[in-house]
């Protein structure tokens, strides 16, 4: 059944867009029709992964942006929450937190690069420094969203089964609050590969940030596509698969994300 | 566990009436002071009685059966279960809500949901066979492993309904839990309430802004009129049972009640 | 009668749904210690006074307001040139949904690079000057607004569609009295969602190339080790898109006023 649905599902005029679109690239390339030095055809691209593979250069830049990643988005989800909830249950930690928030949030990410070479000049650590405030405002702000918006009902039917304080935030606010902060988890898992990779640009010269910046400069656009489109497909990876980890976690969620 | 078991259950508890209203007052913050929602408000239901409360949107309804439930303080007056004064909601009594997809934990099945009141004061295997009791006195039996959203409003109703029983309260006291529904939904529904009542002994207070519905299940009716809202009259419902949505519903008596309850609503908004 | 309804009551509601200022707290305790704890002048932890200094003197040595103006100018040519170009391209391919199902998965592998990648690529293609840069801020700003428009413009109500062909309206009518005031709330989300990226992309081609501009300024003090002039510009930089998020909001509000008061951010 899975497999039928699958191929029913995959978007086939979009794909062969795709690939007409792939196969004109490179035949302009290769026709001489579409010259410019730095523009490769895409066989050109491909060739260029494999010259990064075979070096034993692709992997561990791969592993280095994840690493970055996870230790951010670690972070981010385990201060997110704890700080959500904590907001959340309490009006008047809001009332005297919210507009720090607010003024905090519109921060871009980028502009901490110099303050964390200035304080751990080339390290992961001032990768860190760029990732963390940004990856963690979609965390915090969904979970507080999600604590908050906890139906008034969802606290009567505690009260009518006399449920203890901690007992009606274990069993009924959290649970509630799960599908946003799933969201924010998830917004807060792209946000923190984008920001890895900017940091990795300007502040650590490490990882798949630095490749892209490393083969600009070294004027081999092949490779610099290359570095490109992994980030891409890491992307589209880690999200897909925050997405799948949430439907096998959170069955309930299918109908609450809207359908199935 | 069977009926007769549980009845007995429910003659240990019928010693005085299982609940009483005393000159229940309530009153809410307002823009220039406290408005009074309801005032004076008392009477007694007995065990193993149907008691509806019927009357116009604003009267209070809702506030009451709050403050009947102990979500709601009173102002003045005590509510008393078993005699015992109550402070916050009582453990002998059960509330069940009118929007039952949100009263309904979205993420938990239908028979995670049904444990939800008892899970954490009984042993599980009593929860799961109190669980399965449940399940099949509103005869969802089958639907034990869905969840919530995949059932239609009068199963979700049914439910919440569950849930109440599971935790065998004394009382249960809804909130128009029909008021959503379409009208043969809830014409099965109201038999199927009367036949838990049949089957368990349990007491209920059942509010309805519907005339007929009231007559058709109460063995009594208060009327809840005016503003702030009081009770008007009290009726003593003598129409034969077990009811039958279409005879029932034709007998003369029936029509009476129905009539009388009208005026009595009528009355105080001339 | 034809009359908007009152600014003042939309803008009401804006000020009621601010947080309390009391909530800045947090902030002003921080900074206050921290301008307390530091009694020398250490490298890495400068005191919020000298932060000020800093700036001061970027200020007078007349380099602050260029690079300021600089930034400034390049986001709001950009944003301009984004919503031009975005809002066109999403009105055309809302209209013919044909088009963007064809055009999906492609559109949908460029939209999973970030933008901020594609900058050491536009400065490989274009060098080191202005014209790049303002090329990477439209095409990271174009992204956000060029989705919302055509998704709402596939989204306009088919009763308001209907409406225009019972009055019989052109295609150029119908465009310009339905579908387009009926895509303004989603335009408008679309640009307050391309803001923050592209002070990202700007900021972040200023500190790669040091073109013009106040992320060139900050990775100038970095490499000179004035570190108050560098914790200055990041105050700077933050009072800025925070001075841009709130104008954009009053701007949003006004053009908004027409619309039913849900269509502005949630706030809780």
């Amino acid at each position: 059944m899975d497999k039928d649905r699958v191929i029913a599902e995959i978007n086939w005029p979009g794909t062969a867009v795709l690939v007409f679109w792939g196969l004109a690239w490179e035949a302009a390339v290769r026709s001489g029709l579409l010259r410019y030095e730095y523009l490769p055809a895409p066989s050109a691209i491909a060739l260029g992964f494999g010259e990064l593979a075979s070096q034993g250069i692709l992997a561990p830049d791969i592993a280095h942006t994840l690493i970055a990643v996870a230790i951010g988005w670690a972070v981010a989800i385990v201060l997110g929450v704890s700080l959500g909830f904590l907001l959340g249950l309490s009006p008047t930690a809001r009332r005297y937190s919210l507009a720090s928030i607010e003024v905090l949030r519109p921060m871009p990410g980028v502009a901490f690069a110099p303050v964390g070479l200035l304080l751990f000049g080339f390290s992961l650590k001032t990768e860190m420094v760029v990732t963390i405030l940004p990856v963690l405002w979609p965390v915090l702000v969904n979970t507080i969203g999600g604590v908050t918006g906890v139906h008034q009902r969802l606290y009567d039917v505690g009260r009518t089964f006399r449920l203890s304080r901690k007992d009606t935030i274990l069993r009924i606010i959290l649970p509630a609050a799960m599908p946003p902060i799933v969201v924010g988890a998830r917004i807060s898992l792209g946000l923190a590969l984008v920001l890895a990779v900017v940091a990795e640009m300007v502040g650590n010269p490490e990882g798949l940030g630095y490749g892209i910046v490393r083969e600009q400069q070294a004027l081999r656009p092949d490779l610099m596509f290359a570095y490109i489109v992994t980030v891409g497909l890491i992307g589209i990876v880690l999200n897909a698969g925050m997405l799948a980890l949430a439907e096998a976690l959170f069955p309930s969620f299918r109908q609450l994300r809207g359908g199935p | 566990m069977t009926s007769t078991e549980e009845r007995s259950d429910a003659d240990e508890k019928a010693v005085g009436p299982a609940f009483e209203c005393r000159s229940v007052t309530v009153e809410f913050p307002h823009k220039f002071g406290r408005k009074r929602i309801i005032e004076d408000i008392s009477f007694l239901v007995r065990s193993g009685e149907f008691l509806t409360i019927v009357g116009p949107s604003g009267t209070g309804k809702t506030t009451l059966l709050r403050a009947m439930g102990g979500l709601t303080p009173t102002v003045s007056g005590s509510v008393l279960v078993h005699g015992k004064e109550l402070d916050g909601p009582p453990e002998d009594v059960v509330i069940v809500f009118q929007d039952y997809s949100n009263a309904l934990l979205q993420w938990r099945t239908i028979a995670a949901n049904v444990a939800f009141g008892i899970e954490r004061t009984l042993e599980r295997q009593e929860t799961e066979q109190r669980v399965r009791d449940a399940l099949a006195l509103v005869g969802l039996e089958r639907n034990a492993d869905d969840y919530p959203w995949q059932l239609s409003g009068g199963m979700q109703q049914r439910v919440q309904i569950a849930r109440a029983l599971a935790s065998r309260p004394a009382v249960m006291l809804m909130d128009e839990p029909f008021a959503a529904l379409d009208a043969m939904t809830k014409a099965s529904m109201q038999d199927e309430l009367l036949r838990v009542r049949d089957r368990t002994g349990t007491s209920f207070v059942f509010i309805t802004h519907d005339i007929e519905e009231a007559v058709y299940l109460g063995d009594r009716i208060a009327v809840l009129t005016g503003s702030p809202g009081r009770i008007d009259r009290i009726f003593e419902i003598g129409l034969p049972a077990p009811r039958d949505q279409l005879s029932t519903r034709q007998l003369p008596k029936f029509l009476e009640f129905r009539y009388a309850v009208h005026q009595a609503i009528g009355r105080v908004h001339g | 009668m034809m009359r908007s309804p009152p600014l003042r009551q939309h803008f009401a509601l804006v000020v009621e749904a601010l947080p309390s200022a009391r909530g800045l707290l947090p902030l002003v305790v921080l900074l206050g210690a921290w301008q307390l704890l530091q009694t020398g002048t250490s490298p890495y932890f400068p005191p919020p006074s000298d932060w000020w200094d800093g700036l001061m003197l970027l200020a007078k040595s007349g380099r602050l307001y260029p690079a300021l103006s600089a930034t400034t100018i390049t986001l709001l040519l950009g944003l301009a040139v984004a919503v031009l170009i975005g809002t066109g391209m999403g009105l055309f391919i809302g209209v013919f949904p044909r088009l963007s199902r064809a055009f999906g998965p492609l559109l949908e592998f460029l939209r999973a690079v970030p933008p901020p990648a594609v900058v050491p690529v536009a400065i490989l293609f274009m060098g080191y000057d202005e014209r790049m840069k303002l090329t990477v801020v439209v095409l990271a700003a174009i992204w956000p607004i060029l989705l919302n428009t055509s998704s709402a413009a596939e989204r306009v109500h088919p009763l308001l569609l209907d409406v225009a062909r019972s009055f019989r309206l052109s295609a150029f009518d119908r465009m310009r009295l339905i579908i387009l005031p009926s895509v303004v709330p989603a335009i408008l989300l679309g640009i307050r969602v391309a803001l923050p990226v592209a002070i990202v992309v700007t900021l972040l081609v200023e500190i790669l190339t040091s073109i013009e501009g106040i992320g060139a300024l900050m990775i100038g003090a970095q490499r000179n080790f004035q570190s108050s002039q560098v914790y200055g510009l990041l105050v700077l930089i933050g009072l800025f898109g925070l001075l841009l998020n709130n104008v954009f909001a009053v701007f949003e509000a006004i053009l908004l006023r027409r619309w039913p008061p849900k269509t502005q951010s949630q706030h809780f």
